[in-house]
């Protein structure tokens, strides 16, 4: 107990004395749990909707259906869809169940709809997964397909007009069995209907254009219909191995109009994940950039810790510490760091993921997904553990190894010199040359931050051309997915931008803190703060500006990767502005750091080195 | 000086009166320079008499007869003594004694000002590190009489620091009622 | 009578207010006069590092004059005593304040290169200099590979590297063993023999005693000054005991 509480106390301790250290290992620690928790939201978003939703709503292997001849206007028969729910390979299935075409109205705008007329009692194929309100009660309600219902902004209790007649919105739902607006594949008869290329346009019954799906009560539907043959039906079915759909299906091609049209659920499969790869891909790119940018930023800051740590060992041995308190306070340490970090993170992450679940369930087509899962919550809490333990066990390890004088005696980490460096450095203005010297003497920081700078321009560029092309393709169709991956990018840029500023100011200082002896003495040698502070933001403006340019190559490069299609490049002019901008708001970002530590007194430091 | 030391420079080998002084010189370097020309002889009269130096002359037919020509060497009994001399532990001893007892008999009397007193030996002891530390400053590195002065400086640093330690004591006991 | 180089009037630094207000120099008054080698001697915290840095432009004085070399300097901007300590001061620490990633010449002409100069009469200088403390051999070293002897005098070197009108010299030998002290020592005496003016703190006696002047200072005040020039009285035998 006695023990425990003296841990508890050094650790205590250590953190208080220098609270601004404290301060910025738990911003950066922080940051890297916000953006995992982010990034493992997009992923669990991203990862496989569609097989999610077909598993949580009994979605069916095949989808078959029967309208009436769109020439003749023979209607249709649904006899032929139970006698397709006898055959051998069926396990279950529900329906038929009467399809009317109609319109719904609400705010002003008119859309065509199929409107499926479904019991209120849950099927036992194809369940849909209601988001918002509730399911088909036996009364007039209805319940809107979620792409659908976001595109025309219907919301649970609003009031539509549908085929002419009020009725109220019971819920919002989402289907694995058919595609999300406005994708939706027709169970009745839908436009375009191309005879040898030309529309045809006399058509035996009403012709609907990229229908919504809604469901209504099954007496509803028939009452929707204008005359009861214009009806069509649709059957759910259940194989008994999912894996035989297309064969079920490719055995049965219609041979004539008043045949079942068959739709395996593959195929669906392919619909769904081929209008929404993009935006896995980008919620995947998305999330590791963010992931390699929050790796970057820890470990530039524990990095500098680590240093400092060894000569705390140092006088925790001399007196009288084992190398196994040495290590608990240690790890006391960071691990209250860490939980306090991980839980800000969970915490902040929690907050914002909404603003991509929110659009990315509609986008997707998927069931809602809970912002935060407990495989999230537990992923991100031994991530930062892990952290605090990787941070404890380097000094921890060299406490065991290294006798306590000689921990004592090391000061810092000792600078790397890099000799054309700093021969060529002397060529230069005077806080160029500062500049190169102090990052000179960090090899490993300066690399860490060109390449934390070239994954965040990267990103930058990349999700320019891809708006610049979403915007273009909006242009010539309206697309209400497409505004919402636009949403998406920027959450993921603005994210990016955040999480590449903690790094700037971690980084700058980290190395304010690493140079503040030489800093010191190159004041003492007749530096203005003038320079010293130019110097200082430099050393960091000068790694930004190759990350940028780096990044500014790299960025198309990754758009290529991302998105197959052609590639439109961005302007020229753009990357020049990317790069420009980086470096204005990189030398807004070290500034005041720069200034601070420019112009501290410099006799108590030079005094202090004696001690 | 120490008889044992002319002595003990014998010890070596038979030597000149000359040669005894020159080796003196080489040792002591600036510090040998007060020492007087004579005083080599004077000593190693005295040690003849003590029967611990025999001397033998040069060859009488070239013999000008001087104490100069004189070859020095040692006795069974100067033998022993160098032997004896060799393992004593004596060491010189400056009398701190004396100059506290100044201090405390001028403070009790009221003759003189104890600090006053101090400064004056300060400023001695400064002067006389002064010198020291410049014959140090001018003999190349590793000579034998190098180390000697660095002895001496040594020795007067150390006798400034309780010069400052009697200053801050005498201070405060004037300070104190 | 020579001209005066330094001079400073009720020169104070105080820390702190009320009841922890701390007078590190209180009302200071020194002289120092071109060519000379001033030694300010003291307990440490008796604010002589303090007057040092207040001298060199290191830090601000809260009341009284500082006069460098004809010029008033204790109101100057940060920008213009940076400059001041560029071009008119040398520093010389007990800690060397060596920058361990660079070579022995590159340290010595980091100040000529601060003050803009070309890197070709930067580097030639930090050579000149290097041959002059008797390192020539060394200019491609880093600190870490000399003595504290060494390394001091490459400090030394550097300090001079702007030709300043003052060096200053902080415990010069404080972290010094006893022969790498004489060197250091040595090195001073040429500066000295040069003509340079030179500042001295310390509490080490032997730097103290080859000054033209020693200055003691207690509690942030000069209380005594000791004018040690003058003839030598050649009895260094008596420190031998060799007579009597």
């Amino acid at each position: 107990m006695g023990r425990l509480l003296l841990i508890a106390r050094l650790a205590g301790r250590d953190l208080r004395r220098r609270p601004a250290e404290a301060a910025l290992l738990l911003l950066a620690i922080t940051a890297a749990t916000t953006t995992l928790t982010l990034g493992l939201v997009m992923h669990g978003v991203a990862g496989d909707p569609y097989q999610r939703t077909r598993e949580a709503s009994a979605g069916p292997d095949v989808v078959a259906s029967v309208m009436p001849d769109p020439v003749t206007g023979a209607p249709a028969d649904p006899a032929v869809l139970t006698e397709l729910s006898g055959a051998d390979e069926i396990a279950a299935s529900s329906g038929p169940f009467p399809v009317a075409g109609t319109t719904v109205e609400v705010g002003g705008r008119t859309a065509d709809v199929q409107a499926v007329g479904r019991p209120a009692e849950p099927a036992d194929v194809d369940r849909p997964i209601v988001t918002d309100g509730e399911w088909l009660g036996g009364g007039d309600g209805v319940v809107v397909e979620a792409a659908f219902a976001d595109a025309l902004g219907i919301e649970a209790g609003d009031t539509v007009t549908l085929g002419g007649e009020s009725v109220e919105v019971a819920g919002i739902a989402v289907t694995a069995a058919m595609t999300p607006y406005p994708a939706a594949s027709c169970l009745v008869v839908c436009t375009p209907i191309t005879i040898n290329g030309e529309p045809v346009r006399d058509m035996a019954v009403d012709v609907l254009e990229e229908p919504g799906l809604i469901w209504v009560g099954e007496s509803m539907a028939t009452s929707l219909a204008a005359d009861p043959d214009d009806l069509a039906y649709v059957s759910y079915l259940r194989l008994d191995d999912p894996d035989a759909a297309q064969a079920f299906a490719d055995a049965r091609i219609p041979n004539g109009p008043m045949d079942a049209m068959l739709e395996p659920w593959p195929h669906i499969y392919e619909q769904v994940t081929h209008i929404e790869r993009n935006a896995q891909r980008v919620l995947l790119t998305g999330a590791w950039l963010l992931g390699i940018l929050a790796v970057a930023s820890v470990a530039v800051l524990v990095g500098g810790r680590m240093a400092d740590q060894t000569r705390r060992v140092g006088l925790l041995k001399a007196v009288g510490g084992t190398p196994g308190l040495v290590a608990a306070v240690l790890l006391a340490e960071y691990v209250l760091v860490a939980l306090v970090a991980a839980a800000a993170g969970l915490v902040a992450g929690g907050l914002t993921a909404p603003a991509i679940t929110d659009r990315a369930a509609g986008l997707l087509g998927g069931a809602a997904t809970p912002s935060l899962t407990a495989a999230t919550v537990a992923t991100v809490t031994a991530v930062a553990l892990g952290v605090a333990v990787v941070a404890t066990f380097v000094p921890a390890v060299r406490a065991a190894r290294t006798s306590t004088v000689a921990a004592l005696n090391d000061a810092a980490r000792p600078p790397r010199r890099v000799g054309w460096l700093i021969a060529l450095s002397a060529r230069l203005p005077v806080a160029v040359l500062i500049a190169v010297r102090v990052a000179g003497r960090r090899p490993r920081r300066v690399a860490l931050s060109i390449a934390s700078m070239t994954v965040t321009v990267s990103g930058i560029v990349a999700a320019l051309a891809a708006n610049a092309e979403l915007n273009t393709q909006l242009a010539s169709d309206p697309d209400p997915r497409m505004e919402r991956l636009g949403d998406v990018l920027a959450v993921i840029t603005v994210t990016l931008v955040a999480l590449a500023a903690v790094n700037t100011v971690v980084a700058t200082w980290a190395t304010v803190l690493d140079v503040r002896y030489s800093s010191a003495v190159t004041r003492a040698l007749g530096a203005t703060p003038a320079q010293l502070a130019a110097g200082l933001s430099l050393a960091q403006v000068l790694p930004a500006f190759l990350g940028a340019v780096l990044g500014s190559a790299g960025g198309p490069l990754l758009y290529d990767a991302v998105d197959q299609d052609d590639v439109v490049l961005p302007p020229a002019w753009w990357l020049v502005a990317v790069v420009v901008g980086v470096v204005v708001a990189v030398s807004a970002l070290t500034v005041v750091p720069a200034r601070l530590a420019a112009r501290r007194p410099v006799a108590p430091m030079l005094q202090g080195e004696l001690a | 000086m120490q008889q044992e030391v002319v002595l003990a420079l014998l010890a070596k080998e038979p030597s000149h009166g000359y040669q005894l002084r020159a080796r003196l010189r080489q040792a002591l370097g600036p510090v040998g320079e007060a020492m007087n020309a004579g005083q080599v002889y004077v000593v190693l009269t005295r040690l003849e008499k003590a029967g611990l130096v025999t001397t033998e002359s040069p060859a009488p037919a070239t013999a000008k007869d001087t104490a100069d020509r004189k070859t020095y060497a040692l006795t069974a009994k100067g033998q022993h003594r160098v032997a004896e001399w060799l393992t004593e532990v004596s060491w010189p001893k400056p009398d701190l004694a004396e100059f506290h007892l100044k201090l405390v008999a001028a403070a009790a009397a009221g003759l003189a000002d104890p600090l006053s007193i101090v400064d004056t030996q300060r400023r001695e002891l400064l002067r006389r590190l002064r010198e020291a530390q410049r014959a140090a400053m001018a003999e190349p590195d590793g000579s034998d009489a190098a180390l000697l002065l660095e002895g001496i400086v040594l020795r007067l640093q150390a006798d400034l620091r309780w010069l400052e330690a009697c200053e801050r004591s005498w201070t405060t006991r004037r300070s104190a009622p | 009578m020579s001209t005066t180089i330094l001079s400073t009037r009720g020169l104070t630094k105080t820390y702190g207010d009320g009841e922890s207000l701390v007078r590190a120099v209180d009302g200071v008054d020194l002289d120092v006069a071109a060519g000379e080698t001033v030694a300010v001697m003291g307990p440490s915290g008796c604010g002589k590092s303090t007057l040092l840095h207040l001298v060199g432009g290191l830090d601000r004085p809260t009341a009284g004059e500082i006069h460098l070399a004809g010029r008033r300097v204790d109101q100057l901007t940060e920008r213009t005593l940076a400059r001041l300590r560029r071009t008119d001061v040398g520093f010389v620490f007990q800690a060397f304040h060596l920058m361990d990633e660079l070579t022995v010449v590159e340290n010595v002409e980091l100040p000529a290169l601060l003050a803009g100069r070309s890197p070709r009469a930067a580097r030639a200088r930090a050579t000149e200099l290097l041959r002059r403390v008797g390192l020539a051999a060394k200019a491609a070293a880093l600190p870490t590979a000399l003595s504290g002897g060494q390394r001091q005098r490459v400090a030394v070197a550097r300090a001079l590297s702007n030709e300043p009108v003052l060096v200053l010299a902080d415990e010069p030998t404080g972290n010094l063993d006893s022969a790498a002290t004489l060197d250091v020592l040595r090195l001073f005496e040429e500066l000295h023999e040069a003509g340079q003016t030179l500042v001295i703190v310390t509490h080490d006696e032997r730097i103290a005693a080859t000054a033209d002047r020693l200055i003691s200072m207690r509690d942030g005040a000069f209380v005594d000054e000791t004018r040690l020039t003058g003839g030598t009285s050649g009895r260094l035998g008596a420190l031998a005991e060799l007579e009597g």
